[in-house]
Formats: C-alpha cells, sequence, structure tokens
C-alpha cells in the first residue's frame, strides 16, 4: 500500500507531465502538437526543479513573510525555474514563428509531408536525382502543388 | 653527417629537383643521374658487409622516439629499389616521355611520383621503430597511389580499389602496433622483440592475423590480391615496370622484419593450430603456395599483356615467401635472391612490352604476331625475360627458383613442392602465349613496317636482359648480399661460391652448367651449319592446308584462346570466388550504411532518443 | 589577487552580448559603422583573453560574479583549457564573419553572430551548471536563428526539427539538473567536486549524468541527438555549418567534459560516453558512405568524428583529456576548412568533376585535409588517432571494440573521401547538375588556404603543440587544483538541507 504523502503526488505529477509531453512529442506528426507537448514536458521538467527545492510543512521563501527561524522552502530551485520558464516561453516563440514561415513556404504543418517537401528540395538545390530505388524506378510521385495539399500519399514506400 | 643522412638528402634532392624542373625536357636525364647518385650514396654507406649505420637525426612525439638506420637488409632492398628507379627513369627520358606528352599527360606529374616513390622507399627500408616503419608504410603507399593514378578513367578505379585495400591493410597495422605497445611499452624493435617471446599463443595468432594481414595486403597475398593486377597494369608505361618489379616487395621487407626477425620461423613452427596437425608456418607456406598457383593460372587467360605479366607478379611473391618460410639456408637465400632476380626479370618484360605498346600501339595479344621479324631486338629481351621468368637455366630466375625447390624437398614438404612445380607448370605456359602472340606466328598487315624499338628504349631494357643473363651466369655476388642479410636477421647462411650454391650433398654451379649449355648450342650449330646439308629457307606465307593453297593478304595466327584445351579442364574451377567474397564486403558495408541512413532520414528521430533514454536510464538502475 | 580589468573574463561574455543588441540600433544610424562593430569587438575579446594569458601564464583563477562568493554565487574559472576554447572562438567566428554582406540580413546575421560567440564564450569559461544551461538555451537560440537565417522553406523546416529535438534535450538536461540539486543541494562545479564522492555514485547520480549528456550532447552531435545534422548542414549557409560543426559543437563537449571530470567521475559514466560516442562515430561514417552531396557528406563525417572525440574524452586520466583535446581541435581546423570550401561546392558530387584540375589549389587543399583526417603520418591527424588507439588498448575489452570501430570506420572514411578525389581529378567533361545547382566556383577564397597553412604549421610543430596540449590536459583533470581555486583555503558551510 504506497504512502500517499504530497511530496509523493507531486513527484508523480511532474514526472507524468514530462512522459505526456514526450509521448506528444514523439506520437504527434502535427507540428503545433508537437509544440504543445513540448510546452507540456517543460511545464513538468519546471515542476520536478520546483520540487527539488521543497521542503515539508516549510513557508514561502519571503523575507519577513513568517516569524524569524521557521523553516522556507529552497530559494534556488524557485530562481532557476523562472529563467527555464522564460528560456521555454522565448524557444516557444520563436518556434510557432519558425512554424507560420514554414505554413507560408509550404502550405502545411504535417511533419510527414514538410520531410518529403525539405528532402525534396535539398535534392533538387544540390542536382540529385532523388529515387534511386528499384521498387519505383521512375521516381516518386511529385507531390501536389503547394498549398493544395491532399493527404491521401501512401504510406510505404519511403526510403 | 652520416651516409644515412646523404642517402636520404640525395633522395630527397631528387624529389625536389622533379617538383621543380619536370616540366623541362632535359630533367629526365638530370633526375636518371640522380638516381645514380642516390645508387653511389647507399654503396657508400657500407653497411652491406660491415654493421648497420644509424641517421643523425631522430624525432620524438608523444614520447615515441623516431629514428633511421641502414642495415644489410635495408641495403639489399634499397639497393633493388634504386636500381629499379635509375632503369625506369633511363627508360622514360627520351622517346616514351615525348610519347607521353602527345597522348595528353603531364610529364611532371610522372617524374614526380617516380621520385616519391623511391623516396618513401629510401625512408621505409631505413627504419628503426615501428613507428617510423608505420611512417615510411604510409609514405609508400601513398606514393603508389599516386602513381597508379596518373593514368586515364580505368586507371582511377583500380587506384581507388588499391587504396582501400592499402588503407585497411594499414589500420591493421596500426591495431597491432597498438597492441603490441600495451604489451611491451615501447615501439622499438629491441623491446618489441623482448616482448614478443613472452606473448601466449593467442595472442601471437592475433597479433599474426593484423601484421600478416596487413603486409600481404601490400605484397598481393591470397586473399587480398584483387587489387593489384588492374592497378599495376593500368599505370603507364615504366610506372608499371617500377611497380611490378619492387613495389609489391615493401610487404615482404616488413614481413621479413616482424615475422621471420622477431617472432622466428622457429616459433612459428611451435605455433599450433588447434584441431589441426598444421603449424603456423604451414599455414603461410599454403597460403604462399596457393598464392603462387592460382594467380599464375589467371594470368594463363588474359590477353592484355600488361594484365599478363602484372598477374604474374602476384603469383612470383608466393615464391619468395615460401623460400623465406622454409627456414633452412638454402630455402631463405632462394626467396631473398628471388626478390633480386623477379625484379630484374619483371622491369625487362614491362619494359619490352611497352615498347611493343609503343610502336604497334595496343598491348592486346589479339592483335599482335609476327614481331621477331621487326623488332628482333626487343624479341631477344623478351626471351632473356620469359626464360628467367619461368625458371629455366641459363638465366638468374633458374637458380633462385632450383635453391627454392631443393629447400622444399630437403625440408620434407613435397606437397609444397608440388605445388611450387604446379605452379612453374603454369607460368612456362602463358610466358610462352606471351611471346608467341607477339613475336612469333604471322606478321600483321598494320605492322608490316614496325621498326625497332627506339633507342632511349632500347638501351635500358638490353642492359637489364645482360645482368638477367650475368645474374644467371655467375649468382655468386647476388649471393653473397644474400648471405649479408641471413646473417643480419638470424637466418642460416647459405655457402656459395661465385657459380652458386655449394653444398656437399648436391650444390649448383651455373658456370659448368652455362658451360655445358653453350658448349651444346656450339655442337648444335655446328652440326646444323656446318654438316647439315643444304637446308632451302621458305618464306613465311608460304603455306599449305588442307589442300588448298593460302595467299599471303590473309594472316593466319593462332592467338585467341590460346589453351583452349587446358581452359576447358581447369576453366570451371575459376568461379570466381575472390571476386564474390570482395563483392561481399562491399555489400554489408553498402547495407549498413543504407540502414544508418535510413535513422538519420526517419520523420520521428525523438523516437530513438526516447528509446535510448529509457535504455540509459533502466542500465544506471540495474 | 587581483584581476586588472583587461583580464576580466566577463568581457568577452558581455561585449558581444552588448553588441548583438546595439547592432540594429547602430545599423540605422551609420551602416558602415555597424559592419565595424563586430568584428571589433571580436578583436576586443581576442586581445583580452591573450592579455588573460601572458599575465596568468596558465596559472588558474576564478572570479565571482557580483560580489557573491561561490557557492551560491556564480563563479568563472579560467584555466588553459578554459583559455584554449574562449581563444578559439571569436577567432573562427572572425574567420566565418560575413565580410560580404550588406542590409539588413547582414545586420542581423552578424546580431546572431555575436550572440552566439558570447553565449558560447559563456560556455567555456563558467563555473556554475545553471550558468551554463542558460549559456547553452541562449547558443541554441541563436543558432536556430542562424540556421533559418537565408529564409528558404527547407532551411524552416530543418530549423524546426532542430528546435524540437534540442528544446527536448535541454529539457532532459533540466531534469538531469533538477536530480543533481536534489542530491547535493548545490550547482557550483567545484563544489559539486567536493560533494560527488559521497552523493552522487549510485544509480540516481549515474542516471542524471545520462540526462545531462544526452541534453548537452545534442549541440555536440552526440548520438541518439545528432539526426538534426545531416539536414541543418544541407540547408544553412556553409559558414554557419562550419561554425556549429567545427566550433559550437566542442565547447558543447567541453561542458561534457567538465561534468565528467569534476563531478562524474566514475567508469559508468565514462563507458556510457564510451558506448553512445563509438555508435556515433560508425552510424556517422558508415552514412556518409552513401553520400550524395558535400554539405552532407561533411554533415556525416562531423558526426563521426565527434563520436571519436566522445570516446577519446571517456578515457580516464591525462591520456584521455590529450587525446580528446587533439582530436577535437584537429576536427575543428579540418572540418573548418572543408565547410570553407563547401561553400562553392554545395552540389552534388558528381557535379565536382574535374574541379581539381580546373582550380589547383582547392583540389589540394581537399586532399590535405582528407590525408590529415583519415591519419596519415606525418599529418598531425594521425598523431591524435595513435594517442586515441594507443590509450584505448591499453584498456578493457570494450575499449578494444571501440578501437576495433575506429580503424575499420577509418578504413570506410578514406574510402568515400577518396572516391570524390578521384572524381575531383577526372578528366572528362560536363556532369549532371539540376536546374537549381550553383555551378561550383573556382576560387577558395581566404578561408580554406589559411587553414589548410595551420594544418601544415602543426605538422612542423607538432612536438610543441602536443606538449602544449598535454599541459591543458594535466591540469584539466587535476580536480583538486580546480576546487583551491574556487574555494581558497578557508572552509565554507556547506549548504543545509533539512
Amino acid at each position: 500500500m504506497m504512502s500517499l504523502s504530497l511530496e509523493a503526488i507531486l513527484y508523480t505529477g511532474a514526472i507524468g507531465l514530462v512522459v505526456i509531453g514526450a509521448l506528444g512529442l514523439v506520437l504527434s506528426h502535427h507540428l503545433f502538437r508537437m509544440l504543445l507537448s513540448l510546452a507540456v514536458a517543460e511545464a513538468g521538467g519546471n515542476l520536478l526543479v520546483v520540487l527539488a527545492g521543497y521542503r515539508g510543512g516549510a513557508i514561502a521563501p519571503i523575507l519577513g513573510y513568517g516569524a524569524p527561524g521557521t523553516p522556507m522552502v529552497d530559494p534556488i530551485p524557485q530562481a532557476l525555474v523562472l529563467t527555464a520558464i522564460v528560456i521555454g516561453v522565448g524557444v516557444q516563440a520563436l518556434a510557432v514563428a519558425v512554424l507560420v514561415r514554414v505554413y507560408r513556404a509550404y502550405g502545411t504543418l504535417d511533419l510527414r509531408d514538410l520531410v518529403e517537401h525539405m528532402q525534396g528540395d535539398i535534392a533538387k538545390a544540390a542536382g540529385i536525382p532523388r529515387s534511386t530505388s528499384t521498387h519505383a524506378p521512375g521516381g516518386e510521385r511529385p507531390l501536389p502543388p503547394v498549398p493544395a495539399l491532399v493527404r491521401h500519399q501512401p504510406r510505404g514506400g519511403r526510403s | 653527417m652520416t651516409p644515412v643522412d646523404s642517402l636520404f638528402l640525395v633522395s630527397g634532392l631528387t624529389l625536389v629537383v622533379a617538383l621543380l624542373f619536370g616540366r623541362q625536357r632535359l630533367t629526365a636525364s638530370l633526375l636518371v643521374a640522380l638516381y645514380g647518385a642516390q645508387f653511389a650514396a647507399l654503396v657508400q654507406t657500407g653497411t652491406l658487409f660491415g654493421d648497420p649505420v644509424t641517421a643523425s637525426f631522430g624525432v620524438t612525439v608523444l614520447d615515441q622516439p623516431m629514428h633511421w638506420r641502414y642495415d644489410a637488409l635495408s641495403w639489399f632492398f634499397a639497393m633493388i629499389t634504386i636500381g629499379a628507379g635509375f632503369f625506369c627513369a633511363w627508360y622514360a627520358a627520351g622517346v616514351w616521355q615525348e610519347a607521353h606528352v602527345k597522348r595528353g599527360h603531364s610529364p611532371w606529374l610522372f617524374h614526380v611520383a617516380l621520385a616519391a616513390n623511391v623516396f618513401a622507399m629510401v625512408v621505409l627500408l631505413g627504419s628503426g621503430d615501428f613507428l617510423s616503419l608505420f611512417l615510411g608504410w604510409e609514405l609508400v603507399s601513398w606514393a603508389s597511389f599516386l602513381l597508379m593514378a596518373l593514368g586515364g578513367r580505368a586507371s582511377g578505379r583500380a587506384a581507388l580499389r588499391y587504396l582501400t585495400y592499402a588503407f585497411s591493410g594499414a589500420m591493421a597495422i596500426l591495431g597491432a602496433m597498438a597492441l603490441l605497445y600495451t604489451q611491451a611499452g615501447s615501439l622499438e624493435y629491441a623491446q618489441v622483440g623482448a616482448a614478443i617471446p613472452k606473448l601466449s599463443a593467442g595472442q601471437l595468432w592475433v597479433l599474426l592475423a593484423l601484421l600478416g594481414g596487413g603486409f600481404a595486403v601490400k605484397m598481393g597475398l591470397l586473399p587480398f590480391h584483387l587489387w593489384q593486377a588492374p592497378a599495376y597494369a593500368e599505370t603507364p608505361g615504366p610506372g608499371s615496370a617500377f611497380l611490378g618489379a619492387i613495389s609489391a616487395r615493401m610487404g615482404l621487407y616488413a614481413i621479413i622484419v616482424v615475422i621471420v626477425s622477431m617472432v622466428g620461423v622457429a616459433r612459428l613452427v611451435d605455433l599450433s593450430i588447434p584441431f589441426t596437425f598444421l603449424s603456423g608456418r604451414d599455414l603461410i607456406a599454403w597460403i604462399a603456395a596457393l598464392t603462387v598457383i592460382l594467380p599464375t593460372y589467371t594470368a594463363l587467360q588474359q590477353h592484355d599483356a600488361r594484365y599478363l605479366l602484372a598477374w604474374h607478379g602476384i603469383g612470383q611473391g608466393g615464391y619468395m615467401l615460401l623460400g623465406l618460410v622454409v627456414g633452412n639456408a638454402v630455402g631463405s637465400a632462394g626467396g631473398l635472391l628471388h626478390i633480386f632476380n623477379y625484379a630484374l626479370t619483371q622491369a625487362a618484360l614491362l619494359m619490352a612490352v611497352f615498347a611493343v605498346v609503343h610502336r604497334t600501339g595496343t598491348a592486346d595479344l589479339n592483335k599482335l604476331g609476327g614481331l621477331v621479324a621487326r623488332m628482333p631486338l626487343t624479341f631477344l629481351v623478351l626471351l632473356f625475360g620469359i626464360i628467367s621468368l619461368a625458371g629455366l637455366p641459363p638465366m638468374a630466375g633458374f637458380v633462385s627458383k632450383w635453391m627454392i625447390y631443393r629447400s622444399l624437398i630437403t625440408e620434407g614438404m613435397p606437397l609444397l613442392f608440388v605445388a611450387a612445380i604446379v605452379g612453374t607448370l603454369g607460368t612456362i605456359l602463358s610466358v610462352y602465349k606471351l611471346i608467341h602472340n607477339i613475336f612469333l606466328g604471322q606478321l600483321r598487315l598494320e605492322h608490316e613496317k614496325v621498326p625497332e624499338a627506339p633507342l632511349s628504349m632500347l638501351i635500358p631494357m638490353l642492359a637489364l636482359s645482360t645482368l638477367i643473363f650475368l645474374a644467371g651466369f655467375m649468382p655468386g655476388p647476388a649471393l653473397s648480399w644474400v648471405a649479408e642479410v641471413q646473417r643480419l636477421v638470424g637466418l642460416p647462411q647459405v655457402q656459395y661460391s661465385l657459380g652458386g650454391v655449394v653444398d656437399p650433398r648436391g650444390g649448383l654451379d651455373m658456370i659448368w652448367l652455362v658451360s655445358i649449355l653453350l658448349a651444346g648450342f656450339g655442337v648444335g650449330a655446328v652440326v646444323f651449319y656446318g654438316f647439315g646439308g643444304k637446308s632451302q629457307q621458305v618464306h613465311q606465307l608460304n603455306n599449305y592446308a588442307g589442300g588448298h593453297f593460302l595467299t599471303a593478304d590473309v594472316r593466319y595466327q593462332y592467338s585467341d584462346n590460346f589453351y583452349a584445351g587446358l581452359m576447358h579442364l581447369i576453366g570451371p574451377w575459376y568461379r570466381g570466388a575472390f571476386r564474390w567474397i570482395e563483392d561481399g564486403v562491399g555489400g554489408v558495408v553498402d547495407l549498413l550504411s543504407y540502414a544508418m541512413n535510413w535513422v538519420y532520414r526517419s520523420v520521428q528521430p525523438l523516437v530513438f532518443l526516447l528509446a535510448t533514454t529509457v535504455a540509459m536510464l533502466v542500465w544506471a538502475a540495474v | 589577487m587581483s584581476v586588472t580589468w583587461a583580464m576580466n573574463p566577463t568581457l568577452p561574455i558581455v561585449l558581444p552580448l552588448l553588441g548583438a543588441f546595439l547592432l540594429q540600433p547602430i545599423a540605422r544610424v551609420s551602416a558602415a559603422l555597424a559592419r565595424a562593430v563586430g568584428p571589433a569587438i571580436l578583436i576586443a575579446c581576442l586581445w583580452v583573453l591573450t592579455e588573460t594569458w601572458l599575465a596568468q601564464g596558465g596559472r588558474p583563477f576564478a572570479v565571482a560574479i557580483g560580489g557573491f562568493a561561490a557557492p551560491l554565487g556564480i563563479v568563472l574559472y579560467v584555466d588553459r583549457i578554459a583559455l584554449l576554447f574562449a581563444a578559439a572562438v571569436p577567432t573562427f567566428a572572425l574567420l566565418f564573419w560575413p565580410w560580404a554582406g550588406t542590409g539588413q540580413e547582414a545586420t542581423r546575421e552578424s546580431a546572431l553572430l555575436l550572440l552566439l560567440v558570447s553565449s558560447v564564450t559563456g560556455l567555456a569559461l563558467s563555473g556554475d551548471l545553471f550558468n551554463i544551461y542558460v549559456f547553452y538555451e541562449l547558443a541554441a537560440v541563436a543558432s536556430f536563428g542562424l540556421v533559418a537565417i537565408h529564409a528558404t522553406g527547407r532551411a524552416y523546416v530543418a530549423t524546426i526539427r532542430y528546435l524540437l529535438q534540442s528544446a527536448f534535450g535541454s529539457l532532459l538536461a533540466l531534469v538531469g539538473i533538477a536530480i543533481l540539486y536534489t542530491k547535493t543541494g548545490t550547482l557550483n562545479l567545484a563544489h559539486l567536486a567536493q560533494l560527488a564522492p559521497s552523493t552522487l555514485h549510485d544509480p540516481l547520480g549515474l542516471a542524471s549524468f545520462a540526462l545531462m549528456l544526452i541534453g548537452f550532447g545534442v549541440k555536440g552531435e552526440l548520438f541518439p541527438v545528432n539526426t538534426w545534422v545531416p539536414e541543418v548542414y544541407a540547408t544553412a549557409p556553409a559558414r554557419i555549418a562550419a561554425l556549429l560543426a567545427g566550433l559550437v559543437s566542442k565547447l558543447a563537449v567541453l561542458v561534457v567534459v567538465r561534468l565528467l571530470v569534476l563531478v562524474f567521475n566514475q567508469p559508468e559514466a565514462a563507458q556510457l560516453m564510451l558506448v553512445l560516442g563509438a555508435v556515433g562515430m560508425v552510424s556517422g561514417e558508415l552514412s556518409a558512405w552513401r553520400a550524395k552531396d558535400f554539405p552532407r557528406m561533411l554533415a556525416f563525417s562531423s558526426i563521426g568524428q565527434l563520436g571519436m572525440v566522445f570516446i577519446a574524452f571517456s578515457l580516464p586520466g591525462t591520456t584521455g583529456v590529450l587525446a580528446g583535446l587533439a582530436v577535437a581541435f584537429h576536427h575543428l581546423v579540418v572540418k573548418s576548412g572543408y565547410f570553407a570550401l563547401a561553400a562553392r561546392w554545395g552540389g552534388s558530387l558528381e557535379s565536382l568533376s574535374g574541379l581539381g584540375r580546373r582550380s589547383k589549389l582547392a583540389g589540394a587543399i581537399y586532399v590535405l585535409f582528407a590525408l590529415s583526417l583519415i591519419g596519415v603520418p606525418p599529418l598531425p591527424g594521425f598523431w591524435t588517432k595513435l594517442i586515441v588507439l594507443v590509450a584505448l588498448a591499453q584498456h578493457g575489452s570494450l575499449e578494444l571494440v571501440a578501437m576495433a570501430a575506429i580503424l575499420v570506420v577509418t578504413a570506410i572514411e578514406a574510402n568515400y573521401l577518396f572516391r570524390l578525389a578521384v572524381v575531383l581529378y577526372r578528366k572528362d567533361k560536363a556532369a549532371p547538375a539540376g536546374p537549381e545547382a550553383r555551378a561550383p566556383g573556382l576560387g577558395v577564397g581566404l578561408v580554406a588556404p589559411l587553414l589548410a597553412l595551420v594544418l601544415l604549421a602543426a605538422t612542423i610543430a607538432i612536438v610543441p603543440v602536443t606538449e602544449g596540449l598535454r599541459k591543458v590536459a594535466a591540469q584539466t583533470v587535476d580536480v583538486a587544483s580546480y576546487v583551491r581555486t574556487v574555494f581558497p583555503p578557508v572552509s565554507l558551510p556547506l549548504a543545509q538541507k533539512d
């Protein structure tokens, strides 16, 4: 029978958030959803850091908040987390900006199609013929023009 | 400034002169003179009959000292190297160089490559510890690559194949060096030599596999021989002669230094292969024997004269190793002498073939014939060469081969003796094909006006043939060099005289042999010309076959599919097993590469990240 | 000891940071001034670092930021290895500076480059773990912007994939830091070095190292977080790829090495790094074998070489750090030179046919770098490989497997590098070129020949170079000296947990 201390619940929650975020990142293929999963995971990570400073039955680390001598939670992780949250927000903002640019360039946010587009563009810019597989000797079927994308591509045959 | 310093200096000077002035026409002659100067400097070192001479400079990097010295073994190989460089440069100066320029190549590159090769080999042969050995080894490998890559497209491909083999071999050697350093604490020959007897059998096998494999790649031993024939054959003219003469023997030098000298044939005999009755020495001897047989019969099937000779080069290397590994006085002397004799032979043969190529424009044996009428001196050179290659008296090749056969019998290795004889049979057959298809038979219409080879090519060739005959007539001086090498390496010394080998159970005296042979020819000549009655000279084209007179406008030359009957018998055995192995290795690399590429191109790389993270955390917890 | 203002180690961090943010306003005032500001700042940083080296002569010192003493305050620690890496940053930033750019885009790129320089110098000099994390994130953001600087669709896709992978890796690093803080209560590297033997030698400590290794390994191109590398190097401009592959990756490796040497001095941690490095090396070089264009071939080769750097650094003692430093700096010079060539050789490998004949210098430089990369004596690459192999042979069976892997992989490397060399020196004419392919330029610019000269100089001066590196390595593994420098012998009360 597990003892359900507050600390255990909080730790489980934090690690759970990280796991949910990680799974979301891995299982999703829509860029914005991946970004949101990343945000969730980052929230979990920040929570873990705050928990590192948690002391049972202590008060908030503000000078003059409680009587002198009352135990306070460790303020350093809270300072760290402030920095980490700001970094996280900054990176997410940058990611959204890049997402907008990606959408303007290719008309889709589906990672599978985007990777195809990117590899195709790289190959075209370098002058490399794309498909050398014996399964598709005539080359890959070209993707429809942007932005009228219809996702009926066969999932197999990708090399 | 020790004599070794001056040798290195002159050799480096040759390279610098080739780099700076290689484009001028007269530089070629200057370079020939410089090679002669290198030879003189080598003789100056006097290490053949004296003590080893150390160079005055050395470098210590990362606590590893590198130093260079010349001893009798270095002298022997360096003499052959510089001599080969001298003759090849002589051959290249003059008409060949002009034709080379007309074909659109750069003579500067050729001279630089040749000088770099000689310099690199001189440095390699002077190595005094494993680190300088590796440095020299890499320099030689890359200089050979430069020389090989000079031809057209086909030579580029062959050179790349050589590079892959050579570099893999070099990596094996580097791995062995790292392991040796761990065992011996140093890379000096003395310390490593002291540590080797303390190695266990398993460790010694690993060492032999790595070092032997690395050196075997350069030598062209089975199964690492596939690169050698195309690479040597596609190299232009004198470069091919140089490579064929001496380049592969650098591997043999390294094998002598490490395996024969440091490990010792006795230790090889003690090293038994588990679950068999064979020893390490038997394994090496059989690899050498198979190297003798299989490439020689491959040579039989070639219809390009250069390829034929290049495949022979692989086979003859097997003879040298066979003689060395037998380990007694006569056998090892035969192996070492064969290096010298074969260098002379191969250089002469390739020079003759390239003279024919120069005059007729082709090396294809199915497109030549009857040239003895137009190029008699070249024919003479080729004749001397093939008699030597086949190992028949009175030429040099006979002496060394006789010594190897004899040692195989006296040491009680009859099966290897049979293998060597089978190899010689193949050699005789294929060299006859060579000389017949080029020089004998009927002259083609398009070659009616072909002149003799130009003088600048002819004189070096004739000089080499004279040397071949002299080395066969009086093998004494060469045997004296070989005996000094044996003394240095720790092998029993051969007893020699001016005419050959002295052995109470039956030696060899070439002077008597050649005299009897010439006397026999003399008697035959007297009988033929003196008493034989009038013989009628018939024109070559005056033929009659099957009730039909053949007219002179149609030439008949039996050249295509020359040994049809023999090929019918042994052809099915040549299934390209080694090529299959080579392709297999390439295929495995390709497959692995494809798999790795798939990993890096995957849409969801975070899967791998997550999998690895979880795995690591589980591993950390356990 | 007192630190004169000319030796202040915060200057190389603060000056480029200020410059990055002030560059846009300055550009509005005067374009010429804006073009001069970046290089001026970099030269100033280089001067400060040189002054520090000359004045200190290799003795380490620590500076407490804001007057707050360690372990609560942030400390900048300046020793030989930190100075070496910190000096490499402005040098290579100057080499790959966008001298030829004008207008808005050039200003943006300069600003981002200055940001990158500042953060990466901070990585080298910092002595506090969270400070390192912040600088790492700053460097990441700067590199995201730099990769996307040419505003092509494929660059944006590569950027977002890089961003997601990097952000997730950083998250894992943060979790690792959290675990570390929970167990020790401090984030100062010297204090951690004191506390580590008693608190971190258990599975949880190892887990924290693993997480931080993955997190900081994203920039260090560690397997398995290096899948961003081929895409980014193929879509980013070659200059940026040169900086990322050559410079930034080494700084990320430096962070990991500091952690390994000071805090996680356990054989399991080293083994983990060895295994990941070996797998990365094998996967990278094998993938390079099939690469069809020059930038991606370099990307995979870079992954492979960095795998070898990780293998080298995982070996214990001075030899390990010496081997790692040798490989790292050799790769820095060679890979930067190759990317300098790649700026003009961006097409497929087939389109480079015959280039070596048309531009002899370019061909010669390519061959020189290739020979050094695969380790042909007497070039420096050979000595680096020799140190690594000899050191590996002296340890256990896992290291022997890694040694065999290095040997096999080098043979494959020789094959694909010289396959391209044979193509370069081919004699026949025009090769297939795609509709958008740029024709390979004939000139080589200045950077590649300069780096080739550096390589040749290192070949000739190999003995002093290796001896110098050995001194650096010896100082790096001296944990006691590190702790003594940060905490001069007055004992501090350790942070109390209750």
